[in-house]
């Protein structure tokens, strides 16, 4: 598979600039949705505060470019999820296990990729089945296993990434025996609630820390049958760059354990529904946090 | 030989989706000559607005098309996610090859001939009718051709504001990194801006006149 | 038909608020069943002053009349209907065959199939082209000689009592064009129509008018019989022009005008 020739040609240019300036740059990647890019963001304000340059490569196009990129060295760290990482990159089966899932994965990605994992940072980001709660209430629907008496009317819609991944779409429609008479529409992820909203569709399937749920009281529905594992939010990184940037590794400590769910909705929310962009959110909560000090930036 | 097996497991996926695409590139060139036609021959009328009008189709065409999927989605009543947006995009692209078109054509018809028109007594209509729409009907069809081309490979786009259409598997093939996927989405669209081509250029050639 | 078919009394016409005339109180009348030719270099105002007639060009000033009315009165469509026009490229549509073609104007008229059908066959054996070889032909399958005889043909579709011809036979080689000349006359006889041509051709202007109007620069210098304008000129360029002619004897243009602007290119 041809790695993404921008990441290439992007890195190659940062290595470039890096050697004029003296230092390589640490590159800091996200995937394409608002929690992604505030912890990448995140990430890429504590490293500058401590005068290490950073080169940002947010929004990339989802897990397997930002997986094949990091195993590239094309970058350095980003945030990843424990059943993510488990089902969709390493294909093991389900585990419900949360910090067996977690051993697991770390343990597999050292040995097998040369990559390390932080401690959890303390949330997790699980896939959240949503509704109009409207909807929800009419037809009578609280679990993922109401839906099956409901395939024919209901419109489903997702993610790209979600509707091909085997342990996405896919695999839940066997774990809960559902049958769709609507196709489920691709959507990119920044227009999903606003689908839902719209009645483009009737139910998205989105993230548990996304800030719109909250915004419009959308119906969570319960995965009764568990079929997703744990999502543990944890960064992944090159063992190698923290040997030439230590300070890497004092800020991946800092955010251990450190950002917990209701930490990480606030700030979701502040992205999508205030407005505001990224790196203004998250150099406000730094600053609440006293993560790094104002003369600091 | 994996990509070729792999496109026969997704057939239906493949064939739902050019359906869906086909929806989407007839729909919106449709609306373009339903605009564009009865507008080009309008400027041919009144030479003066010609400027202005195919300035702003110009404009509309340099805007990149993801963008101007983005600023649409906004718009009320024609805005929104899925596949009306993603028509008023398409139509938006395709007026300006048959506004042009439409407009040179009737300009570059022989002016002998429309002179004639006049000197016997024909009506501006019975001039539209029966020289100036017959005479530049090719280079009409010539700017149908070359919108609809343009526009199966745009519609592609259209797979990210939820329209549907073959981009959906180009982009699942982007987020899963697997150029099969890609694949599957892109050579279905490539095939079809073939056959349009061919189709429509044939049907452009039965009415070439020779002047 | 009783008083002139054409009248023209002062009539001017400028293209452009600075520019010359391009007609200069122009006036003169055309009885009926009469050749009239407007003769001139190109930018003399003969063609404008020809499209005056059946309102292609509407005047700044004066009055044109067509059969006792005002021009402007007529309805343009109808007016044209009644006028036929043969301009020097013919403007035959590439898309029809030379029988679509004669049988515009009646079809434009309502006549029925068949009637069309059989005019336009009658008059292109008129012309001089066997209907049963070229009714079925397209316009670029013809020679130049052939297009400008279609051309007649249909302008004379509706038999209209008045024919306006713009240097018909302008885009021909000699020999087709002194053919056309001589067919021309004999035409002209069965016709009985009124006929105004223009052409910048002085032989031509001989051979084909009862009358001649010598233009230039919008001017009209003398209307007469060829006999006068040869025998009695206006004035000297008028005697030049003609002396050219008769020294000649041969195809010989209007020297062109000696100012420049001029020549507007009113074909």
């Amino acid at each position: 598979m041809k790695r993404a020739k921008p990441v290439v040609f992007g890195a190659l240019l940062a290595a470039f600039a890096a050697g004029c300036t003296g230092a390589r740059p640490v590159v800091v990647g996200s995937k394409n949705f608002t929690e992604q890019v505030i912890l990448g963001e995140m990430l890429a304000q504590l490293l500058q505060a401590r005068n290490v340059p950073v080169e940002r490569r947010l929004n990339l196009g989802g897990t397997l470019i930002c997986h094949r990129a990091i195993l590239a060295g094309d970058l350095d760290v980003y945030v990843e999820y424990t059943g993510t990482a488990l089902t969709a990159i390493l294909k093991e089966p389900v585990s419900h296990d949360a910090s067996a899932v977690y051993r697991q994965v770390r343990e597999t990605y050292r040995r097998d990729l040369g990559l390390a994992w932080t401690e959890p940072l303390g949330f997790e980001n699980t896939f959240a089945i949503a509704m109009k709660p409207e909807t929800a209430k009419t037809l009578g629907i609280r679990t993922i296993s109401d839906l099956k008496a409901h395939g024919e009317a209901l419109r489903p819609g997702a993610g790209h990434e979600f509707l091909e991944r085997e342990d996405g779409f896919r695999g839940l429609v066997d774990a809960y025996d559902l049958e769709f008479t609507h196709r489920p529409r691709g959507i990119e992820l920044g227009l999903l609630y606003q689908a839902l909203m719209e009645g483009e569709v009737d139910f998205v399937v989105g993230s548990a820390t996304d800030g719109l749920i909250e915004k419009f009281a959308l119906t969570v529905l319960e995965d009764d049958r568990s079929y997703f594992p744990p999502y543990d939010a944890a960064a992944v990184y090159r063992p190698s760059t923290v040997e030439r940037e230590p300070a890497l590794a004092q800020v991946l400590e800092l955010l251990e354990g450190n950002l917990d769910e209701a930490a990480m909705r606030s700030l979701n929310r502040r992205v999508d529904d205030e407005g505001r962009t990224a790196a203004d959110v998250v150099s406000s909560f730094l600053e609440e946090r006293r993560w790094v000090t104002p003369e600091r930036k | 030989m994996d990509t070729l097996r792999f496109l026969l497991e997704r057939r239906g996926d493949i064939a739902q989706m050019t359906l869906e695409h086909v929806f989407l590139v007839a729909v919106s060139i449709a609306l373009a000559v339903a605009i564009g036609v009865p507008l080009g021959i309008l400027l041919t009328r009144r030479p003066s607005l010609a400027s202005p009008v195919i300035g702003f189709a110009n404009v509309m065409q340099t805007i990149p098309s993801l963008a101007l999927f983005g600023f649409l989605i906004p718009v009320p009543l024609i805005g929104g996610i899925g596949n009306r947006t993603a028509i008023v995009a398409l139509a938006l692209y395709a007026l300006l090859p048959l506004l042009r078109n439409t407009y040179a054509g009737i300009q570059s018809v022989d002016p002998s001939v429309v002179e004639a028109g006049r000197g016997m007594g024909m009506t501006d209509l019975q001039r539209l009718r029966l020289i100036e729409i017959p005479l530049a009907l090719p280079t009409v069809l010539a700017g149908v051709r070359i919108s609809t081309v343009n526009a199966i490979g745009l519609a592609t786009i259209a797979a990210a504001i939820g329209a549907g259409g073959l981009g959906t598997l180009i982009f699942r093939g982007l987020s899963m990194v697997d150029s099969r996927l890609i694949l599957a989405g892109a050579v279905p669209a490539a095939v079809l801006a073939l056959v349009a081509d061919g189709l429509l250029g044939r049907f452009e050639k039965r009415f070439g006149w020779d002047r | 038909m009783s008083g002139p078919a054409v009248e023209l009394r002062n009539v001017s016409k400028k293209f452009g608020a600075n520019a010359r005339p391009v007609m200069d109180r122009v006036s003169f009348r055309i009885e009926p069943g009469e050749t009239v030719v407007l003769l001139g270099s190109s930018g003399a105002g003969k063609t404008t002053t020809l499209r005056t007639i059946n309102r292609l060009v509407e005047p700044d000033d004066g009055e044109v009349e067509v059969e006792g009315r005002e021009v402007r009165s007529w309805d343009p469509i109808r007016l044209r209907r009644r006028t036929g026009y043969v301009i020097q490229d013919v403007g035959l549509l590439p898309h029809l065959s030379i029988a679509e073609n004669v049988e515009l104007v009646p079809k434009l008229e309502g006549w029925s199939p068949e009637r069309r059908n059989e005019r336009a066959r009658e008059l292109l054996a008129f012309v001089g082209l066997a209907p049963e070889r070229f009714a079925s032909k397209r316009p670029k399958e013809l020679s130049g000689g052939e297009r400008q005889r279609v051309g007649v043909a249909r302008a004379l579709a509706v038999d209209p009592p008045l024919l306006l011809m713009d240097e018909p036979f302008g885009a021909l080689d000699a020999v087709n064009r002194r053919r056309m000349q001589d067919e021309f006359l004999e035409m002209k006889q069965k016709l009985g129509k009124t006929i105004v041509i223009v052409t910048h051709d002085v032989p031509e202007a001989m051979k084909l008018g009862d009358r001649i109007g010598v233009m230039h620069a919008g001017r009209l210098l003398q209307m007469g019989p060829p006999s006068e304008i040869l025998g009695r000129p206006a004035n000297d360029f008028v005697a030049e022009l003609v002396q050219s002619a008769e020294a000649d004897g041969g195809a010989r243009r209007v020297p062109p005008p000696r100012a420049r602007g001029e020549g507007r290119g009113e074909h």
